[in-house]
This record gives C-alpha cells, structure tokens and sequence, in this order.
C-alpha cells in the first residue's frame, strides 16, 4: 500500500509516496510514484507493465480464427470493441465485406457494451470518492445492478458475460435469440430511468461537485497534444468521436449525437458519459427497430484452423471504444496468422496526461482524476 | 481546491439541503425495492440456453458409441492449446484414444466446439467444479464423458453453430426456399433430449428469427 | 438505584446490567446497520450466521478474539497499547448519564447533558493516542485531522443540545424528558425544534466521523486511516467505542428531541419506546451513511465554522428570547 520515504532535498518537505500497484482505489495494478511536497503533488512518476500478457506476440502465434477471444481480454471491460478493432483490420486488409445484419449486431453489442462499460465507470468512481463503507457503495451497487441486467442480455446471447469472442473475421458468430430483442428493450428501459437516479443523487450535489469541479483540468490543447481520446478529449472541447466522423460498420445509419463539454476537469467528464449513456441507449433502439434479416457472416462458420488467410497487406482499423479509440494495426503475409499486429489501446494514451495534470493538486483528488480518466489496465498493459 | 461559485448563504445552504434530501430520497426508494440477491445455492440460477459452462464429451443417442473421432480439429483450433486427443485409427471410423483437456487453462471461448464435426465435444450449462487441488482439474476422457451424462448440454454445438454463421448459398430454384436464407438458429426453448446430441447436422430450419 | 440496597452495591449492579447492554446493543446495532445498508442496496446482509444472519455479530467478536494481535515494531507500545481503551472508556462512560426509564440509570446527574457532551469528546486522547502511537505519518495526519473535525463539531452540537435545555430549563436529562411527557416532543416545537434537531443531527453526524464526514478513514483511500495498525481484540474495542459513541449520540437525540421514552402503552414499555427512538435517529445516521460521497476536508471544516455555528448560535440566541419571553408571560 504505502510506503513513505522521506527526501530531504534542499530541508524543503518533499516526500515520495507509493500509490500502487496494489492500493484500495484500485483500477487495475498501476503504480504511481508520487512526490509531495506537504500535501500538493509536484511529481508524478508513473509504472506500468504489470498486466503484461503479451498480447502481440501472441498476434503472431495465433490464427485470425483464434484470436478474436484474446483480443476481448485486452480491455477486458469493454470487450466487444477490443474483439471488433482486430476483426475489423482483418476485413480491412483482406476486404472481406461484413453482411448488413452483422454490421447491425455489431453495433448494438457495442452499444450495449458501453452502457455496461459505463456503469461499472461510474460505480468504481463514486466508489473510489465515497469510501468502501458510505455513499459510494450505495450508488456502486445501484450501478454493477444495472450492468448485471446487460450482461445478462449477453450471456443469453454468446453464453459469457464478460469475455466474449463474439465476433470473427467476416461478421459474427452468433445470431439473436428468440425473444432477445424484448428482453433488450426491457433492460435498457430500465437502465434509462434509473439514470435519473443516479443523477439525482450526484447532480447539484454540493459534496460531488466539491470533489469534481475544477479538479484535474484537462486543456483541449494539452489533450489533442499528448492524443487522449474519447469521453476525455470530448469533456476538453474537441468535437471528435470516430463513429460519426469516421464511421464503421453501419454506424452512418444511426442518429445520435455527440456530447462535448468545454471546462475538461472531472465533472464535464462525468457529464459526457451520462449522455453517452442515453445515446447509447438510442442508438440500440434505432438498431432493433431496423435490424435487417441476413446471414451473419460473409465466410462460414469457422471449421478450421487455418480457414481465414489474409493476403499481404497491412491496415489500422479504429474504434470508438468506451474509453477512447481502441486501435488494431495488422500487418498480414498471406498466411492464416499475421506477421504483426500493433495494439493502440485507449487508456494507455489516457494514462500518459497524469504527468501533465496531476501535480497541483492534493493526494485526496488524485483519486477522483484516476477514476474520471478511467484506465483499464487490460489495454494500458496489453 | 476549486470551489463552485458562492451563491449566498441561504442559498447555499438551501441548495444543500436539497441535494442531500434528494440523495437520500433514492437511497430511501431502494430500501423498499427487493433485493436482488439469488441465494446459491439453495435456489437454483436459470441459465440460459447458450451457456458456455463445463466442457464435455457426448455419446450418440441412437448407437451408444461415442460421438469423438479423434479428428484433432479441437486440438489445433485451441488457442491456449489445453486439450490433446490420440486418435485410435479403427474399422469404420476412428476414435480417439486419449483426450485430455486441461480445464483450469481453458477459455470457454467455445471453438473446440464450433469446429468438431460430429458435435462430440460441447459445452454444457454447468460450471460447478470448484476443487481445492487443481489436478482434478485435468480432465480426461472419462471425466469429460461423465460430465457430459451429469449436465446438461448447452445450445451451441458445432453443427448449429456453423450452421447459423454460415452466409446464403445462392438460390437454387426459385420455388423452395433453399439454403439458410434467414440464417436463423433453432428456438431457443428447444429441448434438447439430455444428455447427448444426433452426430449428423440437422437441415437448417427455415425460420424467421424473431428480431 | 436500586432501593433496599446500599447505594454503591446498588449503582455497581445497575452498572453492570447497563454495561452489558450497552455491549450487546453495540453488537447488534452493528447487524442492524449492515443489514439496513444492504437493504437500501438492493442486496440482503449478513444472512448464513444464524437465521437471517442473526449470529454474524457473534461471529465476529470470536473472530477478533481469535486473531494475532500485532504491535509494530517502531510503535511506541504504551501509547499504542492503551489507546483503544482510552478511546473506548469515554464512549461507554456516557450511557451512565441516561435514564432509561424513569427512575432507572447510573446516575441521573444534575448536569447530565453537559456531562454526556464533555466526556463524549474526551474520545479525542484516546484517537489521538491511537494515530500517534502507530508511528505511521499518515495515521497521524489522518487523526489530527479528526480531532479538528470533531474540535469543530462539538461546538455546534453542544448549541443544538443547548435548544431543548433551554425549553425544558434543566440539563438534568430526565427532567428534559419529563417535560416531554405531554406529548408535545422538543421536535414539534415550531421552527426551533425542527432546526435544532436538524442542527443536532449533522453536528452528530460530524461529531462521530460519520460520511460524509468521514475524513478519518478517507485516507484510506491511499493509506488507511489511524485503525491501521490495530488487529484483533484493539481493533474490536475501537470499533465498540465508535458504535457505542453512535448510539449515545442516538440515544441522546432521542431523548432531547424525540420525547424520550414517551409513548403509548402501560409504564413497563418505556425502556421500549426510548430504544426504538434511539434506532430510529440511528437509522437517520445510517441513511445518511450510505448516500452520501466523502467530502474535502476544508469543505467540512467550512460546513462547521460558517454554516452549523451561526446558525446554532443563532437558534440558542432565538430560544433564549422564546424561553425569556414564555418565562414572563407565565
């Protein structure tokens, strides 16, 4: 947990203090080495690494087939956008075309997938600021109920809650259930009005607000230069979300919009993914109620192991993961394995502004900025 | 730190009054909903059809003959390559002599299942198997075939599976509708004759799926 | 007082039976709590000890028996060792002033609410001993930091007690309470009553290092709070202190604001009545416990100098007019 060194550079009180890997907000094993002088931080020194699993080795070792149900362990949080990055660079090179239907199915797990990324964001926030025992736990329970109910929606349709390998090169691997749809307008109906829950118990919230506002200021300018992405560059000013403005797999079909606040400290943050929530929410409505019928996948079902091979070729396919844009760069030889695969996972571009916004402020607010940047480590670490 | 704008002192203190009687008001309205803890284990979690639960061997319900040919597809298609299956070359069709699969390393990803071709190895709706030694985790053929009579398969078997991913063949006559148009899987609400599944692909039903 | 027996054997029994309920209401007040916190959470507490969890109170006071007790090496051992009981004594010291029926208490001082509200702080040696004690920088920041909440606190809570005082004009408790006894509770008092006990209830809340005032264990957030270097046994006694200092507090406000141990019903049920009020305020500490995220610790602070002082000062000054004024009228 902690240890405490003292220092004593030039009889100044700087004090060098452990935060991690193993700490009691935990996101995931980060070690943030911090130096403080009295109570204000003035250093950030920040290790990473102990979640590598090397994940782009293992690119190279296994086929196109195999990987996709690795690839959900990269951000294991939001797994469908990491499995859909590496299948959509797949396509990509290769130019295999996705029928309609499963681009559609594409985009409501994904949909649903951030509603339930979310939930757990705002569960393990209000946690991290509220304690273990108090008001944090009460809205973290109301929040991973919430999620259950999505993760139920996926089990019914893959048969696993948290890692899927839903999708395969060429479209996906499973199609919806009887009934299904029903259960999924049901469940995120109610996610919709137990939104207004939450909201009432932190908006206008003299506590929160003390905690959030002004804390961990991220400028537009500082955000487009170190290349954060997602709900962090949107809460900073810059209009820029990659499924309306570079749009994927059907994602043109959809309206939605895209919230974008100016301020960039933790409460415009927390105000982006709110209203993300309900786009979300949205855009599965628009999906179920156009889902066209098709097959699901343009290659068939996948019998053996070396079924997909992608000529030479290289290509970057993005996505608009819940955390920022998840990236899956593939360079394919023609065989049914790449030669290499580069992974750009969203928080670990996220992570790399703590050094910019973290000293100034004290040790307490360190914890509301991690859990308003949101790191999963899965992706950080690869 | 930061501070919102001072709104006054009564304002203030209204406004705080308020949120704090409005946080409260929520937590208030959970105290009356009920609780949504199933208590495992005496009662029972309904899972669904797809479950992706204990991996299992399974025997032929007309013959009684084990469904596994000792093809090997599952070995090579594995991706942290935990099962290791012989074959036993046989009159007729071939077995497999040995098929260990190392359960405390496996992913449940489901593609051993998709790419058996006689749909010998499934997945069933079971995960229960928590042990205090990890040996017993080393499944072999025995115990795989045991947990196959004790549970129940899930849905997804290879045939279905690859059935349901397949894309259209092109239309042959225009009369029938050939071919997994709709691509849509069998109901979920089929029962499926526990514990074992007919080795031969079922014709693909022409069935709209309910969207 | 148990009449027919000398006064010091009468006073040692009638504190062993106080004591011994004290205990055991702390221990299932613990229960109660946690079973009220699941309840608001959509979840079922404790539930496999006993029939609905009934023994899991039990279960843990064996289990901090039975744990290895560790003193750290650098810790300065008498202060170390001594601090959970100086913490602990103050907090149980203060059910000796509450009547808990009429004619039944320790000891039903003249002074009883200044008494109870004296002693109640005097916890603050014992927390500071603890943080000290622990030779952990942290724990010692964690707990000066307290001992200034609850420095602040005090205050307002001692005007807010102040309020029903003056209304009943004595700081004897069951006089207080049997000027209750209309039914005509200190907190239907206009205006006076509800703000009081408003008052009453956040400087409480404060007092007892309760969320969202809970800036003593929101170190834990990186480094805990001033328990960390307690196990076993020590930690049990603090966290007795700090669940018996809860229900004093509940107990206390029951009796100024709540009628005490009026109610309906033959004479025998009192006791009843004023330990359902005490849960009932306990119950209000504990929804306030679990809806609320911690606040920053100069937000506290500033809650308590500009917000909960004036406003108590100003409710004593207003009920001192009242009481002056009601004083000549009649």
């Amino acid at each position: 947990m902690a240890e405490v060194r003292a220092i004593d550079y030039t009889g100044s009180e700087r004090l060098t203090m452990n935060m991690g890997p193993q700490h009691p907000s935990a996101h995931g094993v980060f070690r943030a080495i911090l130096t403080l002088e009295g109570e204000k931080i003035v250093g950030v020194d920040a290790v990473i690494g102990y979640l590598h699993r090397c994940h782009e080795k293992l690119a190279e070792n296994l086929a196109y087939v195999q990987y996709p149900s690795i690839a959900s362990k990269t951000d294991y949080v939001a797994a469908m956008s990491s499995e859909l990055a590496y299948v959509m660079a797949a396509e990509k090179i290769a130019q295999f075309e996705v029928p309609k239907r499963a681009q559609y199915l594409r985009v409501i797990v994904n949909e649903l997938q951030r509603v339930a990324s979310h939930c757990l964001w705002l569960g393990t926030w209000c946690l991290d600021m509220g304690g273990a025992l108090g008001g944090g736990t009460s809205i973290f329970l109301y929040c991973i109920r919430e999620r259950e109910t999505v993760l139920d929606l996926f089990e019914s349709l893959v048969g696993a809650r948290l890692l899927y390998g839903f999708h395969q090169v060429g479209g996906v691997r499973y199609d919806l259930p009887a009934g299904w749809a029903e259960q999924c307008r049901a469940t995120i109906d109610t996610i919709g009005k137990r939104l207004f829950e939450y909201e009432e118990m932190l908006e206008d919230n003299a506590f929160f607000e003390a905690r959030t506002r002004n804390v961990g200021v991220i400028s537009s300018a500082l955000a487009q230069d170190v290349g954060v992405s997602g709900p962090l560059l949107r809460a900073s000013g810059v209009d820029f979300d990659l499924r309306r403005d570079q749009p994927y797999s059907s994602y043109q079909d959809f309206q939605f919009k895209v919230p974008v606040e100016t301020e960039g400290d933790c409460h415009a943050r927390y105000r982006v993914r709110m209203v993300e929530f309900r786009e979300s929410i949205r855009i599965v409505r628009q999906v179920l109620d156009s889902l066209p019928e098709g097959p699901i996948s343009s290659r068939p079902g996948v019998k053996s192991l070396g079924q997909v091979r992608v000529p030479k070729g290289e290509a970057y396919a993005r996505v608009e993961g819940p955390r920022g844009e998840v990236g899956c760069y593939l360079v394919a030889d023609g065989s049914q394995k790449p030669y290499r695969m580069k992974w750009r996972g969203a928080s670990f571009s996220n992570l790399a502004v703590l050094p910019y916004i973290l000293p100034g402020v004290t040790v307490a607010d360190v914890v509301a900025i991690m859990g308003s940047v949101d790191p999963v480590f899965g992706e950080v670490d690869r | 730190m930061g501070n919102p704008v001072s709104r006054g002192f009564f304002a203030e203190a209204a406004a705080l009054a308020g949120a704090v009687f409005r946080a409260m008001r929520i937590t208030g309205l959970n105290l009356f909903r009920k609780p949504v803890t199933v208590h495992y284990p005496e009662k029972p979690r309904a899972y669904p059809d797809r479950y992706r639960g204990l991996l299992a061997l399974t025997y032929d319900p007309k013959t009684g003959e084990e469904n596994c040919i000792g093809c090997r597809l599952c070995e090579f298609i594995c991706p942290p390559a935990v099962i290791k299956v012989e074959m036993l070359k046989s009159t007729g069709r071939n077995y497999a002599k040995s098929f260990s699969l190392e359960l405390y390393a496996c992913e449940f990803c489901e593609l051993c299942v998709q790419v058996c071709p006689t749909d010998a190895i499934v997945m069933t709706k079971s995960f229960d198997m928590a042990t205090t030694d990890r040996r017993e985790l080393l499944m072999d053929k025995d115990r795989l075939h045991a947990i196959g009579l004790q549970h129940q398969p899930s849905w997804g078997t290879g045939n279905r599976l690859r059935d349901a991913q397949a894309p259209p063949a092109p239309p042959k006559k225009p009369t029938a509708e050939s071919a997994p148009a709709a691509a849509a899987p069998a109901p979920v609400t089929e029962p499926t004759a526990a514990p074992t599944e007919a080795p031969k692909p079922d014709p693909p039903k022409p069935e709209e799926a309910k969207a | 007082m148990i009449p027919g027996l000398p006064p010091l054997i009468g006073s040692l029994i009638m504190s062993a039976i106080v004591l011994g309920f004290v205990v055991g209401l702390v221990a299932y007040t613990t229960l109660l709590e946690r079973k009220f916190a699941a309840r608001m959470q959509s979840r079922v507490g404790p539930y496999r000890v006993g029939p609905h969890g009934l023994f899991q109170p039990i279960a843990d006071g064996i289990k901090l028996l039975l744990k290895e007790d560790l003193v750290p090496a650098s810790a300065d051992r008498m202060v170390f060792n001594l601090a959970p009981v100086v913490f602990v004594v103050p907090c149980l010291l203060i059910f000796a002033t509450i009547p808990f029926a009429p004619g039944i208490g320790v000891a039903d001082l003249n002074i009883g609410v200044l008494f109870f509200l004296a002693v109640s702080s005097m916890e603050i040696v014992g927390l500071f001993m603890a943080g000290w004690g622990s030779n952990n920088k942290y724990a010692l920041i964690s707990v000066m930091r307290a001992v200034n909440q609850i420095i602040s606190y005090d205050l307002p809570l001692l005007f807010a007690a102040l309020v029903p005082v003056m209304l009943a004009g004595s700081l004897k408790m069951s006089d207080i309470a049997a000027a209750q006894g209309g039914g005509f509770w200190f907190i239907f008092y206009p205006v006076l009553g509800q703000i009081g006990f408003l008052a009453f209830m956040i400087a409480g809340v404060a007092a007892e290092n309760r969320t969202p005032f809970d800036i003593l264990e929101a170190e834990s957030e990186l480094v805990a709070g001033f328990r960390v270097e307690y196990s076993g046994m020590k930690f049990g006694l603090i966290q007795l202190g700090e669940y018996a200092h809860v229900i004093g507090t509940s107990f206390l406000g029951a009796l100024l604001f709540l009628g005490a141990w009026a109610g309906p019903g033959p004479a025998w049920l009192a006791p009843l009545w004023f330990l359902i009020k005490a849960m009932l305020v306990f119950l209000l500490f504990t929804w306030v416990r679990w809806s609320f995220v911690r606040i920053k610790v100069d937000q506290i602070l500033a809650v308590s100098w500009k917000l909960l002082l004036p406003l108590t000062l100003g409710l004593v000054l207003v009920t001192a007019v009242v009481v002056v004024m009601r004083g000549s009228h009649g």
